[in-house]
């Protein structure tokens, strides 16, 4: 599991997962983030069953387990949230937190120790050591009940699904050039985002924020500049229509 | 590969299933056996004290059935917790052979994560004891159920103009009797053959 400081400041870091090189075959590459502040940790969209162990070692080489306080997973897809049952065994004392809209369903994953903290609609705060993680609403992109995680200090958005490309080979970690990348995310917003108008009220909230970095759950991640131009993209591209 | 505790206790479970509802089918043969019997008064006293035996007989069947299906299906959710544990168990362990600097940090959850393992275990063999002991419990069932057969036949025979009915009747009951016989045969040895 390749892992990636693309923060630091103090004992503030966030450090990026991926590229698994002993990934199965067929499984789609995600990206996991793990948000450190002083003592305490929280894992986002900590991903599948199948990247459990290659995770929770990764993970190990950065934070003892019993500082993992905290685990976010933007939505309920197999790909976010399915190693839960196994989280589950290795940090009992964790608090999950979740849209609560998708409560019930997670729970299907196995969660007897794990606490459920539902995340309203409107979002919530939650401090992790000395700094303060928002959850902003993304409903309907792509799932009906999704958050996205901005950290105001390190100016970073996880934007789990949006911006997520599917590109073939082993693409570098940044984004070089938004016209060619583009390509590769096209189809994937086009049929997993359901709502034009969802897109453009996100647009219109994330535009406010101060972004050094959007940091997707799928391919590359954006540097400042890029991110302006994502927005433009995005904001242009028509969704939902793929079937049409 | 062998199959999963968890798949054995469902087996069992549906071989129960279906033992059940061959003892609802002999419980209803045995009603019509005791009207029949009725309507032909003296001649066929023998069969209708029958019919009182194969009555019971099938709610024996019925009541233990349910008493062993659930307990196989709590056999085989102890044996998925245990199997999830396992599983935890053995991700540990590649984890703690890999080089991170914090990996005696999972040290408590692993022992923790053994200990739940080690009580699910003492469990599952609490219950496979049981599912064992229920299972031989049915031989009992098995042997009356040839012996109401055979007397049916005999008892069906003396019956004058009665005896045709009868005899179908008392085919009936055999026919049924080899069917359960065949489901907690099956059940006995899917559980002989089990692996934990
Ligand atoms: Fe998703
Ligand atoms: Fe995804």
């Amino acid at each position: 599991m390749l892992a990636t400081t693309i923060y630091e400041q103090g004992d503030h870091r966030w450090i990026m997962f991926g590229r698994d090189p002993d990934k199965a075959e067929g499984i789609i590459d995600t990206n996991q983030y793990l948000v450190i502040s002083g003592e305490e940790a929280i894992l986002l969209d900590p991903g599948g069953i199948e990247l459990f162990a290659p995770m929770l070692s990764a993970v190990l080489k950065y934070v003892p387990a019993d500082q993992i306080r905290y685990l976010f997973a933007s939505h309920q897809d197999p790909d976010i949230i399915s190693s839960l049952g196994l989280w589950d065994q290795a940090l009992p004392n964790a608090s999950l937190y979740s849209p609560w809209l998708w409560e019930g369903f997670i729970r299907h994953f196995g969660m007897e120790r794990i606490r459920y903290c539902a995340i309203p609609d409107e979002g919530l705060n939650l401090t992790v050591g000395r700094i303060q993680l928002q959850f902003v609403p993304a409903h309907y992109l792509h799932s009906s009940g999704n958050f996205h995680v901005y950290d105001p200090k390190a100016k970073i958005l996880m934007s789990g699904d949006v911006g997520a490309a599917l590109e073939p080979g082993e693409p570098p970690l940044w984004v070089e050039n938004m016209s060619q990348h583009s390509a590769h995310m096209k189809t994937f917003h086009q049929r997993w985002m359901p709502s034009n108008e969802a897109k453009d009220h996100w647009l219109r909230r994330v535009r406010q924020l101060d972004i050094d970095i959007m940091a997707p759950q799928h391919g590359r991640l954006f540097k400042q500049a890029h991110v302006d131009e994502f927005f433009n993209w995005f904001e242009q591209l028509s969704v939902g229509i793929a079937l049409r | 590969m062998s199959t999963p505790i968890f798949v054995t206790a469902a087996s069992i479970a549906a071989q129960l299933h279906q033992a059940q509802h061959h003892a609802r089918g002999l419980a209803l043969t045995a009603k019509n056996a005791r009207a029949l019997a009725v309507r032909a008064g003296s001649k066929t006293v023998g069969f209708r004290a029958i019919t009182q035996f194969i009555d019971e007989l099938a709610s024996d069947i019925i009541r233990q059935s349910q008493y062993i299906n659930q307990l196989s299906e709590q056999v085989s959710q102890h044996a998925v917790a245990l199997w999830r544990g396992n599983m935890a168990d053995g991700r540990f362990d590649w984890v703690m052979a890999e080089n991170s600097e914090h990996r005696a940090s999972l040290a408590h959850s692993q022992r923790q994560c053994r200990l739940r393992s080690d009580e699910l275990s003492e469990r599952l063999r609490r219950g496979l004891r049981l599912l064992e002991q229920e299972l031989d419990e049915s031989e009992k069932h098995i042997r009356t159920a040839n012996l109401i057969a055979t007397s049916s036949k005999v008892e069906a025979a003396s019956a004058g103009e009665f005896r045709g009915q009868l005899e179908v009747i008392a085919e009936n009951i055999n026919a049924t009797a080899n069917q359960i016989r065949a489901h907690l045969q099956q059940a006995r040895q899917l559980l002989s053959q089990r692996q934990i």
